[in-house]
């Protein structure tokens, strides 16, 4: 304790002495003091409601994104396919068949020796030789020989002539 | 608490509650002990079995498919490439009923067969619940399908991931890249890396409600990743690879001949740029092939005589052991009796004298045997596996022939005479390209590679410019002398075949016109023509190897392969962006 706190004890002691000694300590009944229930049970089962529907709350939540992640996932797929088939298509018009096929009927021809121009100079560099249709290539493949069964003969029927009209008419007289 | 209240009436009707409460007990007991046998019933008995049930109730299993890896070309071009895709299958059950309008449907968007698809839609056996309507479709086009039958109330049709392969340029490389079956590779590259390309396929578990695949959450589920196959890199160049199969096609349809190969080397490091089969399929359709021959590559299986390409490398050899040079002089007389029969020269002439350089030039077979009379039988062959002959390239290519060389200490001098100018030896397409670069590449021939990089085959062989090797054959004073002796060969006056230059380059090259024998009947009936040369002669860059084989229309090496090659040289030097070298010509003298 601090010194502040006994100038008051030694005060008491000498003001009041006699209410001191009266005041013994004597033993009372102990007071129930019954605390009221209502609000416990109240907090209680409001803690409990709102833990249930919560878990409700944050249960149908995951379904939903659950949901909402399949969607989601299923887009993506359709997506990532949708590219590919892009990415595929993209392939094939580069192609090189097909564009040569297109710079060829806008008359572009591949030479057949390369000529170099040096920007510097102005010269060029290499044989300069003249590219003419010759040089074109063929590009469409033969047609495939198809095998025997797939490919038969034209069958032949000859059908006897049917006497037309005229002839008949001859005929019967 | 309530037992303190009812105290008052506790003595009035004491055996009404302990009889209710007894029967109570009574009730809970029962029914506890009912709950207790059926937890040992489930738990004791066979734990596993309704493990296995209530997994199966609402368990989802999916089976991620891992993405197959590309082949690509030297530039990351995809020569062949994997897509989504799915597979339509039909349940008979619920779809018998409308099959005709289905089927109809189905063939109009899936370009398929209208009564394949009947058939599917009918079940081809009875009771069938689970029919393929059409397979590999792409994902997109199924899903727009089925997004369509299910808003027309059709039932009974589903899809299932089917990845497909596609080849976005047909047949270009068709022949090495070889092709898909229905679940497996079939050929070619697809097959002999296929541990690479295929990759490992993920699984993925998990619980859901609804059967669209919507995931309870929190329940058990499980995720294993599919593993994506790793690309393939090749050292093809997609666009030349096109270039010269289109060039030799042209070539083989012109000469109405059986087929054709032709492969482009790169001098200096042996990566094959392009490797061309005539004829060839598309990658895309093999069923489509004209015959089951073309879908490997002839370039590589199919052995044939070389001819006299082959000179030149009798030439290097003798030049290497200090047995000839360019300049020396042969007497060569109209024809050479050796011991079993007389050797002819493709032109009539008398006795003519030509140096080794003519020899070359004019593919004189007498000159060549004249002047191998210098080597044993075993010092030629020892020469001639250097160069790589009779053992395979194993470049990754299947069913690749190892040709034919008789070993030196059994060969008889007359085989050898032969072997001097290219019959009673066979080669592939591949081997004999290579030989000729190791002439372009200064006398050290490298292993040609068609794998960037490395990969293992299915036989556990790694292949690729990573485990290239370089091994020297002959000098480079040798190499250059038969260098200058081959552009004797395009020589517009001296040579055979002058439409095998390319304009402004200096190219060196030789013919060969070789008795083909014929693989059903054992006789020689036709030809081989080719040209092999490499350009530019005094720097070389590209190596060029032609073969034509069985014409039907007359002609040599020089006049049907030459062209082949001319063009297909003049393009690979001007897409590569090599200039003309402006060196000096050869001035070998081809007479004397």
């Amino acid at each position: 304790m601090s010194s502040p706190a006994l100038q008051p004890r030694t005060r008491v002691t000498r003001i009041a002495q006699e209410a001191v000694d009266k005041a013994r300590l004597t033993v009372v009944p102990r007071v129930r003091t019954r605390a009221p229930r209502v609000p416990f049970m109240t907090l209680v089962s409001l803690v409990l409601l709102a833990g249930i529907v919560g878990l409700l709350l944050f249960n149908t939540s995951m379904q939903q994104a659950s949901f909402t992640a399949s969607s989601l996932e299923d887009q993506a797929d359709t997506l990532a396919a949708r590219e590919q088939t892009l990415r595929m298509e993209l392939d094939e018009l580069r192609n090189p068949q097909r564009v040569a096929t297109e710079a060829q009927a806008m008359g572009m021809v591949i030479p057949s020796a390369p000529v170099f121009l040096d920007l510097e100079t102005g010269k060029t560099v290499g044989a300069r030789t003249p590219t003419t249709r010759e040089n074109a290539l063929d590009l469409d493949p033969p047609a495939p020989i198809l095998p025997a069964n797939l490919a038969p003969a034209p069958v032949v029927v000859e059908v006897p002539a049917v006497p037309t009209t005229e002839q008949r008419k001859n005929r019967n007289r | 608490m309530p037992s303190t209240r009812t105290t008052g009436r506790r003595g009035a009707s004491r055996g009404a509650p302990l009889l209710r409460l007894r029967v109570g007990f009574l009730l809970i007991a029962v029914v506890l002990s009912f709950f207790g046998a059926r937890l040992v019933q489930l738990q004791g008995v066979d734990p596993q079995s309704y493990a296995l049930r209530a997994a199966a109730e609402g368990g989802v299993r999916v089976t991620l498919e891992a993405e197959r890896g590309d082949i690509l070309d030297r530039n990351g071009v995809p020569l062949a490439d994997s897509i989504k895709g799915k597979m339509v299958i039909a349940d008979p059950s619920l779809t018998a009923d409308r099959a005709t309008e289905l089927a109809q449907l189905l063939s109009e968007r899936l370009s398929i067969d209208y009564f394949k698809a009947l058939t599917a839609l009918r079940g081809r056996k009875e009771g069938s619940r689970y029919e393929y309507v059409a397979r590999r479709v792409p994902s997109t086009l199924a899903s727009d399908t089925l997004a369509e039958l299910d808003a027309a109330g059709f039932t009974g049709i589903s899809l299932q991931d089917d990845p497909i392969r596609d080849y976005p340029s047909g047949d270009v490389a068709a022949n090495l890249l070889g092709y898909m079956g229905t679940d497996e590779p079939l050929g070619g590259f697809e097959r002999t890396f296929d541990k690479q390309l295929a990759g490992v396929d993920g699984e993925a578990t998990w619980q859901s409600n609804s059967g669209k695949g919507v995931r309870i959450p929190l329940r058990e589920s499980t995720l294993k990743a599919a593993q994506n196959g790793q690309p393939l890199r090749t050292t093809i160049d997609r666009d030349l690879q096109w270039f010269t199969q289109k060039v030799l096609a042209q070539a083989v349809q012109q000469y109405k001949a059986e087929s054709g190969a032709a492969v482009v080397l790169d001098t200096r490091t042996g990566e094959v740029l392009a490797l061309a089969d005539v004829p060839t399929f598309d990658a895309n359709a093999p069923t489509e092939a004209r015959s089951e021959d073309d879908l490997g590559s002839r370039a590589m299986s199919d052995t044939y005589e070389p001819g006299s390409v082959q000179k030149v490398l009798t030439a290097a050899s003798l030049i290497d052991a200090g047995k000839a040079f360019p300049r020396q002089r042969f007497k060569v007389p109209p024809n050479l009796a050796r011991q079993d029969r007389v050797i002819g020269d493709w032109f009539d002439h008398g006795t003519i004298r030509l140096t080794l350089a003519g020899i070359i030039a004019k593919s004189s077979n007498i000159g060549t045997v004249l002047a191998a009379d210098a080597f044993s039988p075993v010092e030629l062959v020892q020469y001639l596996r250097a160069f790589g002959l009779g053992q395979r390239t194993d470049v990754g290519v299947r069913g690749e022939t190892p040709g034919i060389l008789t070993a030196g200490e059994a060969m008889t001098s007359q085989t050898k005479d032969r072997v001097a100018f290219g019959q009673s030896l066979s080669v592939n397409v591949l081997q004999m390209a290579a030989a000729v670069n190791t002439i372009a590449n200064g006398g050290v021939r490298v292993s040609p590679s068609v794998i960037a990089g490395s990969a293992v085959t299915d036989d556990g062989v790694t292949v690729g410019t990573d485990v290239a090797t370089r091994t020297r054959v002959v000098s480079k004073q040798a190499a250059r002398g038969t260098a200058k002796m081959m552009e004797k060969v395009v020589d517009p006056e001296d040579g055979v075949a002058p439409r095998a230059q390319v304009p402004g380059y200096l190219v060196a090259g030789k013919t060969g016109t070789a008795q083909r024998v014929n693989p059903e009947t054992g006789l020689y009936d036709s030809t081989s023509l080719s040209f092999g040369g490499f350009a530019p002669a005094d720097d070389a860059r590209f190596t060029v190897y032609v073969v034509v084989h069985a014409p039907k229309v007359d002609g040599g090496g020089g006049s049907v392969a030459g062209p082949v090659f001319s063009r297909i040289m003049g393009y690979v030097l001007g897409r590569y962006g090599v200039e003309p070298t402006n060196g000096t010509p050869s001035r070998l003298p081809v007479e004397w």
